[in-house]
């Protein structure tokens, strides 16, 4: 399991604090040396840290995607995830921004920190990048204490969720994020990650890259269990594109069920939550025994 | 190969045409047998072949898909060599005049209003965009009921630009998501549609086709020029919006259902040109032909070449076709100049 060792745990915290004190020491005057106050998050993943931190209060400016939780979404925004506003955020005068590498915002960061703005930057692609964004923000934002809280709570609740599924037999999933082309799920991802948590085997794992496009042949080789529809669109659209594989036994058997949760999507603090909720969907007398038990 | 085309005879027609069709079902029986996911044949067509996942693979997926990459490189291919010859442009093709750039404005407008890629109303839209678009493109060149080549290519290149500006700003304004959604839709996928679907774009090529031969005379006759053609008899403005609208038809069948492949349209029909000769009574039927045949074997590579993911076929079209055809050009260039 991937959850994170402590004491490694330790090690990346003060190599963190390190990092961000020197970037402190190196760049900038310290804002009156206490922590930042004014934040802005260019990422939906982060403003959820953020928030699950206690630290919502803190920011002063967030992404277009930022949706989640309620409060986020009366924020100031900044310009989109895709590509951030430079003005927007630099308006928005804050101590510290945090960025996650997206397909347009490179550039933005630069300009950021040309302008004196100190940037940090996080990731969120897989289960180990969330322990790591979780500790920096937290050191960041001065309350270390507090993140190594979270982590562990998250981590609990993963364990928790993996632990209703042990012994289980595990179902051999396929996860659809686009329709046409199919698109899946492949290795190394996020999503990967939590269909083996919620105890299954992901029919796709080797395909070679992070999000495959299959031929619908493919499907009908691979033969799983169960199709998870994560796509964009209708629940109507993926039952329609695989309504005619019946020898799969997803198709035969009715298994193809939706999950348009976006916690499936993000590697944030409600991971946990899109665990548990693909959980039930892989062992469907799963939440009856939760209730009984 | 031959530059010096020779004068074309029944027999040459028949020929030629019999040898391009004998390779085209090769092609296909052949690329029924080429794909990621094992199959057996024998299991498929065995006494309890109705229900074994080889039947679903060979024929179920991978027939349907064979015949869909048939079809549409057969229609964008003759659309291509019908707007080649009437446009006597040998850059014209199905995506430079802004047909298919219609068909991509009114498919991502369906795909952020629908916000599925399998719903019914993208193709639709797909379609009409692409007839709209070859509307604006056809009636906006002409003057006092007339038209040339000349302001019909350029009418189409600065529509396809404006088109593109407004699939930048669709893609501005969309999700990120849907933005993917439209990315991949443009750059064109053969994926399993259902047989109705094949049908459909089958009866397009077909109607196409017969239309097109209909005109190959005009079309040959306008190649000597407006004047000339019109006092050998041609009504050439009705030839040209005729073979127009064919060409258009063609296109906006495929697009809609395939979305943008690339450079079928245009290699294919030029490397026959080179072959053949420029009439247009073989050309076109050729064209036909030997589109189905190269865009069967396009998919073929890109369902496999990366398995079991695949590739985009109009990646595996461009980076196969456009070399050849740079070859193709230098040899002829060498020959052409002293």
């Amino acid at each position: 399991m991937t959850f994170p060792p402590r004491r490694p745990g330790a090690v990346v915290l003060v190599l963190a604090l390190a990092v961000a004190g020197a970037a402190c020491g190196d760049r900038l005057p310290p804002a009156a040396g206490g922590p930042p106050a004014r934040v802005v998050s260019l990422a939906p993943s982060v403003t959820e840290i953020v928030f699950a931190l206690g630290a919502g209060d803190r920011l002063v400016g967030v992404c277009g995607e930022c949706d989640h939780p309620p409060e986020a979404a009366r924020l100031p925004r900044v310009g989109g995830w895709v590509v951030p506003s430079v003005e927007a955020v630099l308006a928005a005068r804050p101590d510290v921004v945090f960025a996650v590498p997206s397909p347009g915002n490179h550039e933005a960061v630069l300009a950021l920190e040309r302008a004196g703005t100190r940037v940090e930057v996080v990731h969120d692609r897989v289960l180990a990048d969330l322990w790591d964004a979780v500790r920096r923000i937290a050191a960041v934002l001065g309350v270390p204490a507090r993140g190594e809280q979270l982590g562990a709570d998250l981590a609990r609740r993963l364990d928790e969720v993996h632990a209703r599924v042990a012994g289980l037999p595990a179902p051999r999933v396929l996860v659809v994020v686009g329709h046409d082309p199919l698109i899946v799920v492949g290795g190394g991802t996020l999503q990967d990650e939590l269909v083996r948590l919620a105890g299954g085997v992901n029919v796709a794992a080797d395909a070679g890259t992070a999000w495959p496009a299959l031929p619908l042949e493919v499907v009908v080789a691979r033969a799983p269990d169960v199709i998870v529809d994560a796509a964009m669109g209708t629940d109507a659209g993926g039952r329609r594109l695989f309504a005619r594989l019946t020898t799969v036994p997803a198709v035969r058997d009715g298994r193809v069920v939706a999950l348009r949760d976006d916690a499936f999507l993000r590697a944030g603090p409600r991971v946990p939550d899109a665990a548990a909720e693909l959980a039930e969907l892989l062992h469907p007398g799963l939440a009856r025994t939760r209730d009984a038990g | 190969m031959s530059v010096r085309a020779p004068y074309l005879t029944r027999g040459r027609l028949v020929a030629t045409l019999a040898l391009l069709a004998v390779l085209l079902a090769v092609s296909i029986a052949a690329a029924v047998f080429v794909g990621p996911a094992p199959a057996s044949l024998a299991r498929a067509l065995g006494p309890d072949g109705a229900s074994t996942p080889d039947r679903a693979i060979l024929f179920g997926t991978r027939l349907p898909r064979v015949l869909l990459g048939a079809v549409v490189g057969a229609s964008l291919s003759t659309a291509g060599a019908a707007l080649q010859g009437i446009l006597g442009n040998p850059l014209a093709c199905p995506h430079v005049l802004g047909i298919s750039a219609g068909a991509a404005v009114a498919a991502a407008i369906a795909l952020v209003a629908a916000g599925d890629t399998m719903s019914p109303l993208l193709p639709l839209a797909a379609f009409a965009g692409a007839l709209v678009a070859t509307a604006i493109v056809g009636f906006g060149a002409r003057a006092h009921g007339r038209t040339t080549a000349h302001a019909i290519l350029l009418f189409g290149v600065v529509f396809n630009a404006v088109a593109a500006a407004l699939l930048m700003l669709i893609e501005a304004l969309a999700s990120y998501r849907q933005v993917h959604g439209i990315l991949f839709w443009m750059m064109g996928t053969l994926s399993t549609q259902s047989w109705v679907v094949v049908a459909a774009v089958a009866l397009y090529a077909a109607v196409g086709l017969v239309w097109l031969l209909r005109h190959a005379h005009h079309l040959n006759l306008l190649a000597a020029g407006d004047e000339d053609a019109a006092r050998l008899g041609v009504d050439v403005e009705r030839a040209r919006l005729a073979v127009f609208a064919a060409a258009a038809l063609l296109t906006a069948a495929s697009v809609a259902v395939a979305g943008m492949i690339g450079f079928v349209g245009l290699v294919v029909p030029h490397l026959l040109r080179l072959v053949l000769g420029p009439d247009e009574r073989l050309l076109l039927p050729a064209s036909f032909l030997a589109g189905a045949a190269f865009l069967v074997w396009a998919d073929a590579l890109a369902r496999t070449v990366l398995g079991p993911a695949e590739l985009p076929v109009g990646v595996v079209t461009a980076l196969t076709g456009g070399p050849f055809f740079l070859y193709l050009l230098r040899r002829s260039l060498a020959r052409v100049l002293p």
